[in-house]
């Protein structure tokens, strides 16, 4: 049985899907502070106020349908200040993680964006611009956007600001010596964690 | 001399403080009126107008009868009542015993300086070098280490504030009258003991202690330190914590053991500072932080010193206790969200706007930047500074900022002509209380005040360093604005008083979990402590108005506690002496001059002033005495009227207003009345300094004296007319207000007749059925009901109504018809109008056209009868403000935001499915009510703010309400097919117009009851011995209710309290060969005293409400109208004497 989809790719019936977003902003009595102080706002198309009031009324696919939370560069400015004391960063990155979660399209760009960068950040525990941009680029699978990137890419060259650097990994041999396949070398931290926030 | 029947103390002398302490000595109780600060009026010492006048009028809360008994001065500058003790600086430390007998123990710091001998010269402040930021301005200007608390206040004695002195020693020295003490001499007889076992920590303390000039001994053990305990007297132990063998908290109980009055004072390092704080649990007086820096360490000892040396402790036995400690003001600096302050120095918070705009600030009422001195071209005000902010640990409004806000807004457009451009950001705009919409409308509509719905997040700079503040904050469109400000005015919320806890503790009480003292049930002036009341904002910030009336209720509690222990603590009652009649004799004045302890000699000669004065007409007799304001120099001045022939006393002394006290005192012991008594200041025009030829001070003293003399000769006092008062009360309305009102007065022991219009007793509370904090005023209903009938002192008439009522204070004649259709004929001395209010019907929104649609109180009562299933309820939809804050019903009904969320917090409980909107203007859940707000918005109800000019529309389809309505926040339109939609209408009088017709007294024109003055007499009509309570005064809820009602009976009963009544001895007379009976004094009386008898064909005045303001003397177009002590002859005589001296 085919699930039904709203437009944006959001399956229908899942009304509890904002349930943890809206418990984090019910309290909120749209005082403005946030939308005030926001330092990304002259970008985005709904104020963070807006999109707490359309929480509030649990309106899934315009929260959706807009890019304001992908724009949140977490500085948290918002959450120092919200007299209700809400978490409004931890918010807009709760509706990121939904966005990636549920693989809504329109926002593929920005959460394939978002795992390209951590599976590089975990691999080394630093970023490396070209994989990191290789990486984002095969997962749009779209062989002619990166030609868009190519003069931009040659001008951070020549400045020496990024440079061609081959995968550095680490080989996992098994018992008799043999490598079984290679591995970034903070992968083992990140499974760890990863199994430390199961366990909690 | 009044009779004492019970006293009380009152901790805290703010506005609440002043008014609690006034009603109960006008009841007759000795009051012991105390204040941690050294100044009388709290925070209103520093404001200087308040919301909706604009102007003070605090001595509107003076005694009106028997007035004669307290000052009738500027209360601001201070007060004196007869049976009131002030003691300032002074806390209270200790309470035990009973309701109705506890004895307290009270603690008075020491001022350094003797009150009694300081003349408020100023010479001690001139040459003091340390400058401190000076509290009384808000820290915007300095003042000196030896101070005035408040500039204006009367007498104005200087303060040392010890925090901030470096005890050199210079004010002592030049003090003119000795008057400043810091006991250098007492220092030799003052023995330390220095218990450590460091030797370098004894040697170098003893060292410094030496060069203080204290005696000092040591010892280098527990042991040694008990073994000397025991063998020498010591004043005070600083002993050390960590000691090998005996430890200092051991040493401690053992020294309490053998000497428990000695002061212990614990040395600790910071990692023993836990076992410090227990060492002073049980007993340590304070402790000390090493490592000792000597500049810091020092001055610590000394005000130790002067701590326990100079501190007065008082014990007294007192009935009951009032607390009005008032609030502290959030400090922004401390917080999350600080808006720059303490960084921007134009960034100020409410207070600190307040004292620029005053005449006594930093720049004598003009607004200038703090930064450089410029006029002041663009404010803004930000609302909710540490107030309903959970970040701020502050899930409260502070209920009285808004007005405020917009008060200063209206001052700054007043003070610049309209010139300054005014913003308030805020985010509901609770303008709740009477009048007060009316208010906020003038400001922005008339005015320009702009109002702008948006919290600010924070304060920058505009990068230039001019001091221009910029402001970035979105509109609620979401817009974003950036806007430079001169000023920005933080509206910092209330915090708990410093010492709130101690005192809660030392009282037993318990404190809200804001740190505010809990109210108990529907009473808001008793806690959870038998016998100890709270008034004013010490239980939450209230603006003036509720203030006096909690404050009034408190006292009315503590009267009734007294009253019903019997008052057991009756004084010794002192018989009236009679006064010598010297109506028939010739004036004989004897002059009285104080040379000030010879400080005058300098620039005035006595000797020629004296003879001058001899040579006057009617003076018999010159007496010089070298200071007046000592003990032996009052005793002098007693001695010398003992057998003196004189029958005229005047006295050229210093600052007349202090002496009103005095008069009476010696009035008492010469057996001469003291309106023959005047003081004139010849000090202010003697003093050295004033650069002036000596000759030109004489003539300038002479000028007084004469003027004295002028007006002494024109004195022809009559005795004070009493008014025989007939000791009954009559109550309308038989609402909770009106039997509160009518069990306070029987309580008392006074008659009181209850009229109710309707068949059973109970108004309003009969429809209610539960509070928003879940009390339940069906109980206290029932409980009142049984009171008020078994009540042997209460007659209630229900199904009756009043038909005629006459009469002025202290006689009244009522005529009511009973349910019966027979009549009756009441007298009776007060009158208490308690005839409630009703819940507005409305036709707006469709009501009446579906069944699903309800106001408020049909909610309730369906819910009540089970007549709407929660659980049924998919949609709920709830309209504020109905008819409501807009011409012309434009006042906030205060009481429906409350029910809204009680509702809706009801159907989110009952059934947590049920989707309810709540359409508003401003939400009005002032004062802890906050947290209900906060937790329905956490139980998801979607609250939508509406316009005025846009509101829900509403239609009936198949019998069921739909409601559209535009969201402003996402600016769409919503449609709505709600199973409920409940109305908000407010409130409106009930009988009001009629019986304020029959009673003779205002009704604004809301038609609710018009108080004397809406600040300081919210409970009194102009016309006296007729008050007002409940909803018929303004909405409020049942527990303000209740408070009002006590509030009322407690005015009531300072006129039933004694079969007569004194008049002030200042009061007007009419001479009737003179006068046309034009009737303009009648028009013009601002106090009602006067009326035109057509029997007798004259204008009557009633010397009780008459409070000798003069204004019918200065109508008069025949000058029939005189003001006793203030006749033409006299006055011109006195005029004559200033021009014939004039230099």
């Amino acid at each position: 049985m085919t699930r039904k989809q709203t437009d944006l790719g959001i399956p229908v019936g899942e009304s509890d899907l904002l349930e943890s977003v809206q418990e984090k902003v019910r309290a909120c009595m749209q005082c403005g502070t946030c939308s005030g102080s926001c330092a990304n706002a002259f970008a985005m198309d709904l104020t963070p106020r807006h999109l707490w009031r359309l929480a509030q009324l649990g309106e899934t696919e315009e929260i959706f349908n807009s890019k304001t939370f992908y724009l949140c560069s977490a500085c948290y400015y918002c959450t120092l200040r919200c007299p209700r004391g809400l978490k409004l960063t931890e918010t807009m990155g709760a509706l990121k993680r939904l966005a990636a979660d549920q693989g809504i399209k329109k926002h593929k760009q920005s959460s394939n964006f978002y795992d390209a960068f951590i599976k590089t950040v975990e691999r080394y525990g630093r970023v490396r611009e070209i994989e990191f941009i290789n990486r984002y680029f095969f997962s749009l699978k779209d062989p002619f956007l990166p030609l868009g990137f190519t003069s931009l890419g040659l001008k951070l060259m020549r400045k020496g600001k990024i440079s061609l650097q081959l995968p550095i990994l680490v080989p996992i041999k098994d018992d008799k010596g043999k490598v079984k396949y290679f591995e970034g070398r903070f992968d083992k931290l990140f499974r760890k964690v990863e199994e430390l926030e199961a366990r909690s | 001399m009044k009779k004492k029947i019970g006293s009380t103390l009152v901790v805290g002398s703010g506005i609440s403080g002043i008014r609690s302490a006034l009603d109960m000595a006008e009841q007759g109780y000795q009051v012991t009126l105390i204040d941690k600060e050294p100044h009388l009026g709290g925070v209103l010492t520093q404001l200087d107008y308040q919301f909706p006048t604009d102007h003070c009028g605090m001595c509107k809360m003076l005694p009106l009868v028997e007035r004669d008994s307290s000052s009738q001065y500027c209360l601001r500058k201070g007060l004196f009542h007869e049976n009131i003790d002030i003691m300032l600086s002074t806390e209270l430390v200790a309470m035990e015993g009973e309701p109705g007998k506890f004895q307290v123990t009270l603690r008075q710091k020491s001022s350094i300086v003797d009150q009694e001998r300081c003349i408020g010269c100023g010479e001690c402040a001139r040459v003091c070098p340390v400058e401190a930021p000076d509290p009384f301005n808000g820290g915007l200007t300095d003042r000196k280490a030896i101070y005035l608390p408040v500039p204006h206040n009367i007498p104005n004695a200087y303060v040392v504030d010890l925090d901030a002195c470096t005890h050199c020693g210079e004010c002592e020295k030049i003090c003119p009258t000795h008057a400043i003490d810091f006991g250098k001499e007492e220092r030799k007889k003052f023995r330390i003991l220095v218990v450590d076992d460091e030797l370098i920590v004894r040697d170098s303390l003893k060292e410094w202690l030496l060069d203080e000039g204290f005696d000092v001994d040591m010892a280098e053990s527990g042991t040694e330190a008990l073994e000397k305990m025991s063998k020498e007297h010591f004043h005070l132990k600083l002993l050390d914590i960590k000691m090998p063998g005996m430890d200092g908290v051991e040493v401690l109980k053992r020294a309490k053991e053998i000497r428990p009055d000695l002061p212990v004072v614990m040395m600790t390092a910071y990692a023993t500072v836990e076992t410090a704080v227990e060492a002073m649990k049980i007993g340590a007086h304070d402790y000390l932080m090493k490592p000792f820096d000597p500049d810091n360490l020092i001055p610590l000892i000394v005000n130790l010193y002067h701590d326990i040396q100079s501190a007065g402790v008082k014990e007294m036995e007192v009935g009951s206790v009032i607390l009005a400690g008032g609030f502290d003001s959030y400090d922004p600096s401390t917080g999350k969200d600080t808006y720059g302050y303490g960084l921007f120095p134009n960034v100020v918070t409410s207070l600190q706007f307040e004292r620029m705009v005053s005449g006594t600030g930093p720049n004598q009422g003009k607004i200038l930047r703090p930064s450089d001195g410029k006029e002041v071209k663009k404010i803004a005000w930000f609302q909710c500074v540490g107030s309903r902010d959970q970040q701020a640990d502050a899930d409260f409004c502070s209920s009285a900022c808004c007005m405020f806000a917009i008060k200063e807004a209206l001052l700054a457009k007043e003070k610049s002509e309209g010139q300054i451009d005014t913003t308030i950001f805020y985010m509901d705009m609770r303008t709740f209380g009477k009048d007060f919409q009316r208010y906020r409308d003038r400001a922005e509509k008339e005015s320009g005040v702009h109002f702008e719905r948006s919290r600010v997040h924070s304060v920058e700079t505009t990068g230039k360093d001019d001091g221009t503040l910029r402001v970035a904050y979105a509109d609620t469109t979401g817009t974003k604005h950036e806007e430079d400000f001169d000023l920005v005015v933080l509206a910092a919320g209330q915090r708990p008083p410093t010492g709130a806890e101690e005192v809660a503790e030392t009282c037993g009480v318990v404190l809200n979990p804001w740190g505010f003292c809990q109210v108990e049930g529907f009473s808001l002036s008793r806690t959870s402590s038998e016998g100890v009341l709270v008034g004013g904002s010490f239980s939450g910030l209230r603006d003036i108005s509720e203030s006096v009336i909690q404050a009034s209720s408190a006292s009315l509690e503590a009267s009734r506690l007294i009253h019903s222990k019997g008052g057991g603590l009756a004084e010794e009652v002192s018989p009236e002496t009679g006064f010598r009649d010297v109506s028939r004799e010739m004036p004989q004045v004897l002059a009285v001059l104080c040379k000030c302890g010879g400080t005058l000699s300098e620039s005035a000669d006595f000797d020629e002033i004296s003879s001058w004065l001899e040579a006057q007409g009617s003076v018999t007799g010159v007496h010089a005495i070298d200071s007046l304001c000592t003990h032996e120099g009052w005793d002098e001045l007693k001695e010398t009227l003992q057998g003196n022939s004189a029958n005229r006393i005047l006295i050229a002394s210093c600052m007349p207003y202090v002496y009103a006290r005095k008069l009476r005192e010696l009035g008492r012991s010469a057996e001469l009345n003291p309106e023959l008594m005047e003081v004139v200041d010849i000090r202010t025009l003697a003093f050295p300094g004033r650069d002036t030829e000596k000759e030109a001070v004489h003539q300038e003293v002479r000028a007084v004296l004469s003027m004295g003399i002028g007006k002494l000769k024109g004195m022809d006092p009559l005795p004070v007319a009493t008014s025989r008062i007939v000791q009954k009360a009559l109550v309308v309305g038989g609402g909770i207000a009106g039997m509160t009102a009518g069990l306070a007065i029987a309580d008392h022991g006074f008659e009181v007749t209850l009229v109710e219009k309707a068949a059973e007793l109970g108004g309003n509370a009969r429809t209610l059925h539960r509070t928003i904090e879940g009390h339940s005023p069906q109980e206290l209903l029932e409980e009142s009901i049984s009171k008020v009938e078994k009540h042997p002192l209460i007659r209630t008439h229900t199904g009756a109504k009043i038909i005629y009522s006459q009469g002025h204070v202290g006689n009244f004649s009522t005529s009511i018809e009973k349910e019966d259709g027979q009549g009756e004929t009441l007298d009776h001395g007060v009158t208490v109008l308690a005839t409630g209010g009703i819940e507005a019907k409305t036709e707006s929104y469709s009501y009446g056209e579906s069944e699903a649609i309800l106001t408020q109180h049909d909610l309730e009562e369906k819910l009540a009868e089970g007549g709407v299933e929660p659980a049924n309820l998919k949609t709920v939809a709830m309209i504020q403000c109905v008819d409501s804050r807009e011409e012309p019903r434009n006042y906030c009904s205060r009481i429906c935001c409350q029910s809204a969320l009680k509702n809706a917090l009801f159907f989110k409980k009952q059934n947590p499915e049920t989707d309810i909107y709540i359409f508003y203007r401003d939400m009005m859940s002032y004062g802890f009510m906050e947290t209900y707000y906060s937790e329905a918005r956490k139980a998801g109800v979607i609250f939508v703010p509406y316009d005025v000019g846009q509101k829900p529309e509403v239609s009936v389809e198949d019998g069921r309400p739909r409601l559209s309505a535009l969201d402003p926040i996402l600016g769409r339109e919503w449609l709505l097919e709600p199973d409920l939609l409940v109305l908000s209408t407010g409130v409106v009088p009930d009988a009001g117009r009629e019986v304020a017709e029959q009673f003779g007294v205002e009704v604004n024109q809301d038609g609710f009851y018009q108080e004397a003055e809406s600040k300081w007499r919210p409970v009194d009509f102009i016309k006296e011995g007729v008050f007002m309570c409940g909803l018929a005064h303004s909405p409020r809820s049942i527990a303000e209710s209740v408070a009002m009602a006590e509030a009322a009976a407690q005015r009531a009963l300072r006129i039933l309290n004694s079969d007569r009544l004194a008049s002030g001895s200042v009061v007007a007379e009419v001479r009737h060969s003179l006068c046309a009976l034009c009737e303009r004094c009648v028009a013009f009386c601002p106090y009602e005293a006067r009326h035109h008898d057509e029997d007798e064909e004259m204008i009557v005045v009633n010397e009780l409400m008459c409070q000798g303001c003069g204004s019918c003397a200065a109508v008069c177009p025949n000058s029939a109208s005189v003001l006793r002590g203030y006749r033409d002859q006299q006055v011109f005589e006195v005029i004559d004497a200033a021009l014939e001296n004039v230099v």
